[in-house]
């Protein structure tokens, strides 16, 4: 296996650096001769064995004693044994109860002590029955307890370095489970050899053919550069495969940029924005598109009505009354009407705004002439909600007015929109019908990727629209069904997606 | 839209060849008609109507009468409508209304045919004419009804009159009770779905013959003996009820047309009122009723932008059915018997345009120059999401219609100015949002899985109730932003609001706002120039346990359109 031994972590380097092919290598060694930590030791291993640079060679059971608590006080203190003789050699004989009172120890470790003492012929008791120094010399065990004391007070006694008498001390002092008691508690530890491979071996030969030693600089702080370390010493490579951290970045939603694209490109083709309140009135959500009040879509189960208020308060004249009578007899319109008496009440019913159509509407009374508009209106329908059907949904919407306008001038619109908003291969116009425009066209269009579709709807406003709003001139109106463009150009097919609440979803979505 | 299903081998005889679904969906959209399906084991065409205004066209007849004159050229002739300067014989089939009717349904006429037997096509074809005018176009039989019955059975006159609905009995169509008229509203199916229509009439509408044998009660059933026709009958009768003599006149001219094209006779009936309408008291039915309009030529070749001529106005009208001449500048239309969709000139153009076919104008483009902006909302909109964005918000969007439960109750707030749907199809649609914080939460609801910590942030619209506006409410653009985290708290709130309306470039002050929505003393408002422009604060803990929140949340709204004047 190549091993691009730039791309080694220090603790690897240091490792490899540091032994030779055929020695044994343990967590012990790169402790005491690399300074490691334990973590680092099994990181470095764990590194070099994925890497195949390392091989285990074997395990090995360890035993080591550890001070408790009592063994660390006895330390200090010394052992009941040191401190019975030292008391007895400093006041004299004295009874038992007397030793246990004045050492703070308990009867029965007085006595077990004493026992020691005696046995080994250091003390004895005298005829009033007191404890006395006999031989003055304490007992061996003694000797050996306190450097063994001392000793473990540095670390963790290995039993592999212990002497004869050592051990014996150990293994009468200490306990492997509940040894609060004991002054020793007894560790078993498993011990793992490693040693170099091959490959390994060649690692190492590679390092140092590289002169990495694991001492190179990691991350560039501004002590390295402002004191000039950085002139003395090598930067670490990093490596280019480490998986990247994720970051969240505060991104613009996809949609709305969509919808940004749009309109900023009909703003290029020369229309001007409109907008307009969500909660509209039955007059300009239909009335004044010359929709008979008993128009099917008019209906409840079409349009959301407004609790309350219910009404509005007025409607703007003289467009009520021009509108009323164009509905009942065209009035000035050319136009028959529609013959039925307009319902005054109902005109000021208020609804949600279930059509774009109704901001162009309400653009022409004040609109100039030339003039294009547009907007991306929200509108709301009576609809159960499910893939292709929004409880409310983005409409695209405008109208060109002018002098000239005709049939001609309208397709010739449609195809610039094919062209430029939905990137058209070919374009088709279909006969149409909507309430508002005479005559109606639908443009279907053949996009590169979804095929032939229905792009929008247009028509030439009906003069009882446009007149009865004060305009003279004809007016092209159109709209345009860009969702389905929006969702391909976000990959997704469900409407009710374009609106989600889900963050991850919002966050992860790119856009084409 | 109307949509219809039509019998393959029934529509190919109609229109005289058989076609592939690819020549049909070439030749529909001259009907303004469009191929839905085709269920290749029934053999039966779906086709979808998209003209609203052309009940004429909602049948296998009525399509072909449309394609047939598109092919040939040829206007289609009906030979048994009465005017208002001819009448034809009625032979003694009279259909009289009784004043008793202006109660409740003022209007009843009706024709009778005979020629050939009802087979199984021509039967479902009846049955879905009579289905798509009642529903459709007479607005779900509310301003029309229409009942066939066996004629072999009726004793003319036929009367028609306003009934006491509790004395009027027979036994309705599909049941073998004997019920007065209330009864079937109350017990028959279709009483139960037509009888609303009459049921606060002080009569209700009823059809009986001269020797007192029942055909209907219009618009809810017929009756199980005359008003049950089946396949073999020859000999039937066509009536129809409702509020407008006009969109009757024209029902029943295009069953009559489509009867005719079928290959049945049709029988005038004379129908007489008691009171004066447009065309008199007595009526010969079919009667052909419609103006003739006319326009001028430049119109139409203004409006079209092509300069065609007389011959080319009169033949393109041809193949749309419609005969007309030129005479002097102006183009004259005869409105065919079956259609009454001729409102303004604008119809004779689009007719003219149809007929000589789309594909034959050449798109140009307007030449007029404009200048395109944006409004001063969007434009701000704009500033204020790539400040947004810059301070590492992630943009949302949401739906504007919610649930009680979202706006208000998880809210803690009353609700009190907010804008509540009438007729709402879910609870889960009943409010309009009034403030972006919902929708936020919402958010958060559902994105516990999501990688914390979490900044996202709308602009977008926001509506309630405005005693100022005319229509008592108004609609706002608003910022909401929220960040759901350990590490944010009120400071960095604070810190955030500093940054926003310094780059907004508008001054503000705060003062402390008591609001169930956040935690009191770590929320307030946001004054500028004087006026409240927002609020902010950390979200209360029972709200957050409402939404099912445990991520300590902090969020700020602020009103875009007063702050940017």
């Amino acid at each position: 296996m190549e091993i691009e031994v730039r791309n080694l972590h220090p603790l690897e380097i240091r490792l490899l650096r540091h032994v030779s092919l055929g020695e044994e290598i343990t967590a012990q060694r790169l402790i005491e001769e690399l300074d490691y930590k334990v973590g680092q030791c099994n990181q470095a291993f764990s590194w070099l064995l994925a890497k195949g640079l390392l091989v285990e060679t074997g395990r090995r059971n360890r035993v080591f004693y550890e001070l408790t608590d009592l063994g660390k006080e006895q330390q200090e203190k010394g052992t009941p044994v040191q401190r019975i003789f030292s008391l007895l050699e400093a006041q004299g004989p004295l009874s038992l109860p007397d030793i246990a009172f004045q050492l703070g120890l308990e009867k029965s470790e007085v006595g077990s002590a004493f026992g020691l003492l005696s046995k080994a012929g250091s003390c004895r008791m005298d005829a009033d029955n007191k404890a006395t120094i006999a031989s003055g010399v304490l007992p061996a065990e003694v000797l050996v307890s306190k450097a063994l004391f001392d000793k473990a007070l540095q670390g963790a006694l290995d039993e592999s370095g212990l002497g004869e008498e050592e051990r014996s001390y150990l293994s009468k002092n200490s306990k492997k489970r509940g040894a609060a008691g004991s002054p020793f508690k007894v560790i078993e530890r498993e011990d793992v050899y490693y040693t170099l491979n091959e490959a390994g071996e060649a690692a190492r030969r590679a390092l140092e053919l590289a002169n990495l030693t694991g001492e190179e600089l990691g991350a560039v702080t501004p002590a390295i550069l402002s004191s000039g370390q950085w002139k003395s010493s090598t930067f670490r490579s990093y490596s280019l495969n480490t998986p990247p951290a994720r970051l969240i970045p505060g991104r613009k939603n996809p949609y709305g940029s969509y919808l940004q694209w749009v309109k900023d490109k009909l703003c290029s083709l020369g229309f001007e924005e409109f907008d307009g309140p969500l909660v509209e009135n039955e007059f300009w959500n239909g009335d004044a598109l010359f929709m008979p009040q008993f128009h099917s879509a008019r209906d409840i189960h079409d349009v959301y009505y407004v609790k309350n208020p219910s009404h509005a308060k007025m409607i703007e004249e003289p467009y009520l009354s021009q509108v009323a009578a164009t509905h009942t007899n065209g009035w000035t319109t050319g136009s028959r009407g529609w013959r039925y008496e307009f319902d005054h009440e109902f005109t000021r019913r208020q609804v949600m705004r279930s059509q774009g159509t109704v901001l162009s509407a309400k653009t022409l009374p004040h609109a100039k002439i030339p003039g294009k508009y547009f907007g991306v209106a929200r509108c709301f329908r009576y609809d159960q909600v499910d893939a292709t059907h929004g409880a409310d949904f983005y409409q695209t919407e405008g109208i060109v007015l002018g002098e000239d306008v005709n049939l001609k001038t309208l397709l010739g619109l449609l195809k610039m929109f094919a062209e430029e908003v939905a990137g058209a291969e070919e374009v088709k116009y279909v006969p149409g019908y909507f309430p508002f425009t005479e005559p109606s066209i639908e443009v279907h269009i053949k996009h590169p990727v979804l095929g032939w579709f229905e792009l929008g709807g247009s028509g030439i406003f009906r003069p009882e629209v446009t007149k009865a709003l004060g305009i003279d001139v004809p007016v092209l109106a159109w709209g345009l069904g860009i969702d389905r463009m929006a969702l391909m150009h976000l990959g997704l097919n469900d409407l009710r997606e374009l609106f989600t609440p889900d963050i991850e979803s919002v966050r992860m979505r790119r856009g084409n | 839209m109307p949509k219809i299903e039509v019998q393959e081998q029934f529509f190919y005889d109609l229109i005289g060849r058989t076609c592939s679904d690819a020549q049909l969906e070439e030749i529909l959209p001259v009907a303004k008609a469009e191929l839905d399906g085709h269920d290749l084991a029934a053999r039966v065409l779906k086709i979808e109507l998209n003209d609203t205004n052309r009940p004429d066209l909602w049948s296998a007849a009525g399509i072909a009468r449309q394609l047939n004159s598109y092919a040939t050229g040829e206007v289609p002739l009906y030979d048994f409508f009465s005017t208002e300067e001819e009448t034809f014989d009625h032979e003694g089939r009279t259909l009289i209304v009784h004043e008793s009717a202006s109660q409740v349904r003022p209007y009843s006429i009706g024709f009778a045919l005979t020629g050939r037997k009802v087979d199984e096509n021509i039967l479902l074809n009846l049955i879905q004419s009579q289905e798509k005018i009642c529903n459709n176009f007479g607005r779900k039989r509310k301003t029309i009804a229409l009942g066939v019955y066996r004629s072999d059975l009726i004793t003319y006159p036929v009367h028609f009159e306003g009934a006491d609905p509790d004395t009027a009995h027979f036994v309705p169509l599909h049941m073998e009770e004997d019920l007065t008229l209330r009864e079937i509203c109350a017990k028959h199916p279709k009483g139960l779905e037509y009888g609303p229509i009459v049921a606060d009439k002080p009569v209700f509408p009823f059809l009986y013959d001269d020797n007192g044998e029942v055909l209907s009660f219009p618009p809810v059933i017929n009756s199980a003996h005359i008003g049950a026709v089946e396949v073999g009958d020859e000999n039937l009768f066509f009536e129809f009820s409702g509020t407008g003599l006009d969109d009757l006149l024209l029902s029943a001219a295009i069953m009559a047309c489509d009867c005719a094209d079928m290959g049945f006779t049709i029988l005038p009936v004379k129908c007489m009122f008691p009171y004066d309408t447009p065309y008199g008291r007595e009526i010969t039915v079919p009667y052909y009723f419609q103006n003739p309009i006319a326009c001028e030529l430049s119109f139409v070749q203004r409006m079209l932008g092509q300069k065609l001529s007389a011959e080319e106005v009169v033949a393109s009208l041809r193949k749309m059915g419609v005969f007309s001449l030129v005479d002097s500048g102006m183009v004259y239309v005869t409105v065919p018997e079956f259609r009454n969709d001729f409102l303004h000139p604008v119809d004779i153009m689009e007719d003219v345009m149809i007929g000589y076919g789309l594909a034959n104008f050449a798109p140009e483009l307007p030449n007029d120059s404009t200048v395109g902006r944006i409004t001063v909302e969007e434009a701000f909109a704009r500033k204020v999401k790539d400040l947004m964005v810059g301070l590492g918000y992630q943009e949302m969007m949401y739906n504007y219609l919610g649930s009680k439960r979202e706006y208000i109750d998880n809210m803690h707030v009353d609700g009190s100015r907010y804008i509540q749907i009438a007729n709402p199809m879910s609870e889960n649609y009943e409010y309009v949002r009034p403030s972006i914080l919902p929708s936020l939460l919402e958010s958060e609801s559902v994105s516990g899985h999501a990688t914390y910590p979490h900044h996202i942030f709308e602009v977008g619209k926001v509506a309630f109730l405005d005693d100022e506006d005319n229509s008592g409410t108004t609609t706002r653009n608003y910022l909401g932003f929220l960040s759901a985290s350990s590490e944010m708290g009120f400071n960095q709130l604070n810190s955030l609001i500093s940054t926003l309306f310094y780059f907004i470039g508008a001054e503000y002050t705060m003062e402390e706002l008591v609001d169930p929505r956040f935690i009191e003393g770590r929320s307030g408002r946001l004054i500028s120039k004087g006026r409240p422009v927002g609020i902010f604060g950390e979200v209360h803990p029972a709200v957050l346990e409402s939404w099912g929140c445990s991520m300590p949340t902090i969020a700020c709204e602020v009103d875009l359109d007063l702050v940017r004047s």
